[in-house]
């Protein structure tokens, strides 16, 4: 009780300035427990081993040279390292294979078995960190050699990848913690890695909902119909379509609105449940109505982890046992 | 504490730079005049794209190592490209039809091909990125690319016309009209064994 009151007390001494510093590092670092990493490890896991499986028949003919590929790795990494020449990409590690008199098509393979491993390691919780940083960097060095062929889904895993190397792992329920009884770490740098991740998600679809908001055909469902009849996303029948021809304005404007006030709604307790399982439903039918699965998939594992999972500091479950600082 | 100042600091860092990235995309679709605002606002949304890309280091030298720095870690934390998916407005479809003139006289009509759903994403990912201003340098040669790509599965085939366009599918009442959608070609380019010209 005294020390309540010297905390009260205290407070009252500090200027508005200070006080709001202290209520953003309180917003920063929440106490949270670990279960929000494993949705986010194993969600990332399925995620990096189906993204290295669609890709298999494809690999080596993607990411070859000139002349035994579709359009050869140089042009995206020439576009790369116009950039900046830090930027990691196939072409070291095949230059580093050329060194050791190994051929592209050997780096290339183990590359790929490098990524599928890391996936199914990260599913396990096997060598949690080891696996997410080798996951980052193949993932990476894929995205940018073949610049060219990339597409939003490869930005989101690039970004995933990385907070997830970054967060404190492992986590409770990895077979790192299991094996080698690893101490659990600080709940507050827990709480701050989610916080990033929830941040990065509203300006997603703040960023998102705005661009949207800006164009006519968002607002009258044309958007709509031309995305979902345009190849390669056609699935849905435009005939199928046609009948739902009232109901797409509708729907256009729902995603506009969605997306620019989920910055406001996913954090008030009222509405979080409201507005989280509208944005899965909307990633799920973009998955199966345009077939752009693996990026249904990351857009969904970034959600449950970052509020899906019932925070700590509401009263849930807390860690327990001893902490690592 | 000192590790928490450190994280501070990084996030502080890493919102801001993702802050830049953002709106620097938006103002350039303001820019572009692709919005509905009026273009009264498309000068002043010019200059704030400007000051948002000097926030990133964009007006700096090549080789600048301040412009290079941020470059990598946009790149590594994928943050490099804003969120503006299929806004303001979706984007049409991109077409690269390749005539195959065989030895004897044979025409065949072919396109880039990839085996798996995954890669074809991807293969349209690069068509659509076609004819963006940015890639016009390297336009040429990548089309040169995606024609040897289908060269090699013909190897009798002397001469490849390569034939790029947008695809503008019908409104949903011009659907509705029996109306389908329609090729409008943008360049094309002729590649023999001996040498290309363009047309």
């Amino acid at each position: 009780m005294s020390s309540l009151t010297s905390n009260a007390e205290a407070n009252l001494e500090l200027n508005p300035l200070q006080r709001g510093w202290q209520r953003f590092l309180r917003f920063l670092f929440p106490p949270e427990s670990d279960t929000w990493l494993t949705v986010f490890r194993t969600g990332l896991g399925l995620q990096v081993t189906l993204y290295a499986l669609f890709l298999r028949t494809d690999w080596h003919y993607l990411f070859a040279s000139s002349g035994k590929g579709l359009v050869g790795r140089e042009v995206g990494e020439a576009i790369t390292s116009f950039e900046s020449p830090l930027i990691p990409r196939f072409g070291w590690l095949i230059a580093v294979g050329r060194s050791l008199n190994i051929s592209e098509e050997t780096v290339l393979t183990v590359a790929w078995v490098g990524l599928l491993s890391a996936g199914f390691l990260l599913l396990l919780g096997l060598l949690s960190r080891p696996a997410a940083i080798v996951a980052w960097f193949v993932h990476l060095c894929a995205s940018e050699s073949g610049g060219l062929l990339a597409y939003g889904a490869d930005n989101f895993m690039t970004t995933a990848l990385f907070y997830l190397m970054l967060s404190p792992l492992p986590d409770r329920y990895s077979f790192d913690h299991w094996v080698a009884k690893t101490k659990l770490k600080n709940p507050k740098t827990l709480g701050f890695w989610r916080r990033v991740l929830q941040v990065h998600l509203c300006f997603v679809y703040f960023i998102g909902g705005l661009a949207k908001s800006l164009g006519s055909g968002w607002w009258d469902g044309s958007n709509l119909w031309r995305s979902l009849i345009r190849p390669p996303f056609n699935l849905v029948s435009p005939e199928l379509l046609v009948q739902f021809k009232y109901v797409l304005p509708l729907v256009g404007i729902s995603i506009c609105l969605l997306e620019v006030s989920y910055p406001l709604f996913i954090w008030l307790k009222r509405t979080r449940w409201i507005w989280l399982g509208c944005v899965l439903v909307m990633h799920a039918a973009i998955g199966l109505m345009m077939g752009l699965y693996l990026f249904a998939l990351i857009m969904i594992v970034m959600n449950i982890a970052a509020f899906g999972v019932p925070s700590a500091s509401s009263g849930a479950e807390m860690v327990s046992g001893p902490h690592q600082q | 504490m000192y590790s928490k100042r450190i994280h501070v600091v990084w996030f502080g860092i890493h919102f801001f730079l993702v802050t830049a990235v953002c709106l620097a995309g938006v103002f350039w679709l303001i820019a572009q005049g692709a919005t509905i605002l009026p273009s009264a606002c498309n000068e002043f949304a010019h200059k704030a794209e400007l000051g948002a890309t000097w926030c990133l280091g964009k007006e700096a030298g090549a080789s600048n190592p301040f412009r290079t720095g941020i470059a990598s870690y946009l790149h590594a934390a994928g943050i490099q490209a804003g969120y503006s998916f299929f806004a303001p407005n979706v984007p049409s479809h991109h077409r690269l039809t390749l005539e195959l003139f065989h030895g004897d006289g044979r025409v065949e009509y072919e396109s880039p091909h990839v085996r798996s759903k995954a890669a074809a994403l991807r293969l349209d990912s690069l068509l659509d990125k076609l004819p963006e201003q940015r890639y016009e340098s390297v336009r040429e040669a990548l089309v040169k690319m995606l024609a040897f790509s289908v060269w090699r599965e013909h190897p009798d085939v002397k001469k490849v016309r390569a034939t790029f366009g947008s695809i503008n599918p019908p409104g949903m009442n011009e659907f509705e009209q029996g109306k389908t959608e329609t090729f409008q070609p943008m360049f094309s380019f002729d590649f023999s064994l001996r040498g290309e010209e363009q047309q």
